[in-house]
């Protein structure tokens, strides 16, 4: 471990301002995809459980950067399938269980030989993300068994409208009703969800600034806002571009969460904050710049000031940090290229903002 | 660095004697290898033993010591957490001291999902019991980091579904005298005014909440929380927030002060689009903020948009864009500006 840090420490004193290049870097984003696609370092040990979304933001990464070739697609395809639980017969998928995608190894068990229950922890978010990687690699949905998926999802959705990510018990929040829309909207079956009670929850949700807090009460946050616009939009319930339709008969505040999100975008480095008063942050060029895309915003962000605010969040070595001073993560480098193919990058795909994953449309191609 | 001397000293299970009669159930990858993680020996082995007791249904003391390492090691595994739970029900495990023994796990974790949602369900079982001790738990997470959205989040399930809202209030005051700029004690403090069984709702205390921001605006006028929280405390009422004689007044303060005009600007344009009538005094301090290039007969709300193209230079294409749009925007405005626009040809004439 110590030896690590240790170099650890060394990467960071090399990611000095001076190195960094003033623009979007495409082949080395390349090789550091291609290099956590390959093997991750221990430090991501403790999210082990999420190595489906680790492994979907390296795949579709590097889909938006245009370097699909380099995946071996039959199989990732055949890993993010071995992933998937199955009920034994239909009437399993009334037992109130979630059977959709592990995150991991490590919360999937094989059947014993005595045929005894196989404890299920299957995920909501590990689903959104198998599914996206699977979309992504252009795999054939129809050979989905995707009714048990959307069948016991109903399972999930708690009173309030909200969803629980797994059926034995987390927390309920906006991250979840988002996964179910986008789960959903991938799939185009939307009998696994009481669309009226989420648009309730996520209505509830709205704060008095404009924003969209992760629960009803709470602050106002980029990332849950996002999943707030970008479900209501999945659902079909806001149009697209509604600032050029009629936003006043709006069950949401319109207006007030336009301004909320535009004041996010920090006068001091042009970047994108969370929150108010907060540092600004690679990923909320995303989240917060999605929220834009979909309400047909998006040009009014100083495009010139977050490319600026971004360049100083890349790394010499590939990928994004959070902050300037901070090493790549893989997360923020997903986050990092979904703003550049936003920003009409050159040389990148294009993305669905509301599900958050390449479609596939390589501009000027 | 108390955990790299506890790593350094661990005991790997296969040589603890109390484990020697656990066959570890290694993890099975299968033959295609993406992401794979490069596992320290410690994580693999203790994930190995968790496979063979989860597996084993064991649900024992030892059982439980595992899952702490287990969790220590892998706090995002919610299949441990859970085992977790399971084991201490069935050992009948005090849980004051489970909810004791997680206080220093959580400190290191502090912005971990599965460590909250255990707190959440100790607390739910401890019931009326665990107020306080939640209350003043959150409020340690906030000495360290006052916006630390899991701890807010705790904290209000807590004064929700088991109470403690007598002192909450005073504590947000606390909060933002520590820290004006902290919008999540401005939050807080609105959670608390609108949802508090005792303070009798958002209109019983809108007019001193009024008071309170208001005077907060005047000390920094450049800190959106609390122009943004008096919006709030008008919510879903814009004839209060365009009547409130103190918003006008704060508005006037500062567009006349030195200071930083872009929230002031911003809600005096929202309130003409919804009818309001300013005074002289605030037409003026708007004249005098307006740049020479604008037509002295442009409508009073597109001058401000104009001046605010100019202040807020990131957002120079939204403020043309609400120029341009605000007869469209709201019927009172489309009245006013094309009254403005009319009075401005004839001037012409």
């Amino acid at each position: 471990m110590a030896e690590e840090d240790d170099a650890f420490l060394m990467l960071s004193d090399l990611d000095s301002e001076d190195s960094i290049p003033m623009f979007f870097d495409k082949n080395r984003h390349i090789c550091y995809l291609e290099m956590m696609l390959e093997l991750l370092p221990s430090p991501y040990q403790s999210q082990e459980i999420n190595r489906l979304t680790l492994a979907y933001f390296a795949i579709c990464g590097l889909d938006i950067l245009r370097s699909l070739d380099r995946v071996d697609k039959e199989g990732v395809i055949n890993w993010v399938l071995s992933l998937q639980a199955h009920p034994r017969d239909e009437a399993e998928l009334s037992n109130g269980q979630f059977y959709g995608f592990h995150g991991s190894r490590s919360s999937q068990f094989q059947p014993n030989d005595d045929g005894d229950t196989i404890p299920n922890a299957s995920h909501l978010a590990s689903t959104y993300c198998a599914l996206s990687i699977l979309k992504t690699l252009g795999y054939d949905f129809s050979l989905l068994n995707s009714t048990s998926i959307i069948k016991s999802m109903k399972n999930l959705q708690q009173r309030d409208g909200s969803f629980m990510p797994i059926h034995s018990g987390a927390e309920t929040d906006l991250r979840f009703v988002y996964c179910a829309a986008a789960i959903s909207s991938m799939l185009e079956n939307w009998s696994g969800i009481d669309k009226e009670k989420a648009k309730e929850y996520i209505i509830n949700c709205q704060s008095y600034d404009g924003g969209f807090g992760l629960t009803p009460g709470s602050e106002s946050h980029g990332g849950a806002t996002f999943c707030a616009v970008a479900s209501l939009r999945q659902m079909g319930l806001i149009e697209d571009d509604i600032l050029s339709k009629n936003v006043s008969s709006c069950f949401i505040n319109v207006p007030l969460l336009l301004d909320w999100s535009l004041q996010r975008q920090a006068a001091t480095d042009g970047g994108f904050q969370g929150r108010l008063n907060k540092v600004t942050d690679t990923c909320y060029a995303f989240w917060v710049g999605g929220v834009l895309k979909i309400l047909g915003a998006h040009k009014f962000i100083d495009y010139e000031g977050l490319r600026k605010f971004l360049f100083t969040c890349q790394s010499q070595y590939g990928g994004f940090g959070k902050t300037p001073d901070q090493l790549p993560d893989l997360y923020h480098a997903y986050y990092g290229f979904c703003a550049f193919s936003m920003l009409e990058e050159p040389g990148l795909s294009s993305i669905c903002t509301e599900l958050g994953i390449p479609n596939g449309v390589y501009p000027g191609f | 660095m108390d955990s790299g001397e506890e790593k350094r000293t661990r005991i790997p299970f296969k040589e603890r004697p109390d484990w020697a009669d656990v066959k570890p159930v290694p993890q099975d990858d299968g033959p295609c290898l993406v992401v794979p993680i490069a596992y320290t020996e410690d994580f693999s082995e203790t994930m190995d033993y968790f496979r063979a007791i989860y597996l084993a249904d064991e649900r024992s003391p030892r059982a439980l010591q595992l899952t702490a390492e287990a969790i220590q090691l892998n706090p995002g595994n919610y299949t441990v957490w859970q085992f977790r739970r399971v084991v201490l029900e069935e050992l009948g495990v005090d849980l004051h001291e489970e909810l004791k023994s997680f206080d220093r796990i959580a400190g290191e974790n502090t912005k971990n999902y599965q460590i909250w949602h255990h707190r959440r369900w100790l607390a739910e079982k401890l019931g009326a019991d665990a107020v306080t001790n939640e209350l003043e738990f959150t409020k340690k997470i906030f000495s360290q980091d006052a916006k630390n959205y899991h701890a807010w989040s705790h904290r209000q399930w807590v004064l929700q579904a088991l109470g403690g809202w007598e002192d909450e209030l005073a504590y947000c005051h606390q909060l933002l005298e520590d820290d004006i700029y902290n919008n999540s004690a401005w939050n807080q403090r609105y959670f608390v005014v609108t949802r508090a069984p005792l303070l009798g709702g958002l209109e019983a205390m809108r007019e001193s909440e009024v008071n309170y921001t208001v005077q907060a605006i005047r000390a920094s006028p450049e800190n959106e929380s609390p122009w943004r929280y008096l919006r709030g405390l008008h919510k879903n009422d814009t004839q209060s927030l365009v009547e409130d004689s103190q918003v006008a007044s704060v508005i006037l303060d500062v567009l006349t002060s030195k200071n930083s005009h872009v929230h002031a600007l911003s809600l005096l344009l929202d309130l003409l689009c919804h009818g309001f009538e300013p005074s002289e005094d605030l037409k003026s301090a708007v004249d005098v903020l307006t740049p020479q290039s604008c037509s002295p007969d442009l409508a009073l709300t597109k001058r401000i948009c104009s001046i605010l193209e100019f202040a807020d230079l990131m957002r120079v294409k939204y403020w043309n864009w609400r120029k341009s749009t605000i007869p469209v925007q709201s019927p009172t405005c489309q009245n006013t500006d094309r009254l403005a626009d009319l009075c401005a040809r004839m001037s012409d004439l």
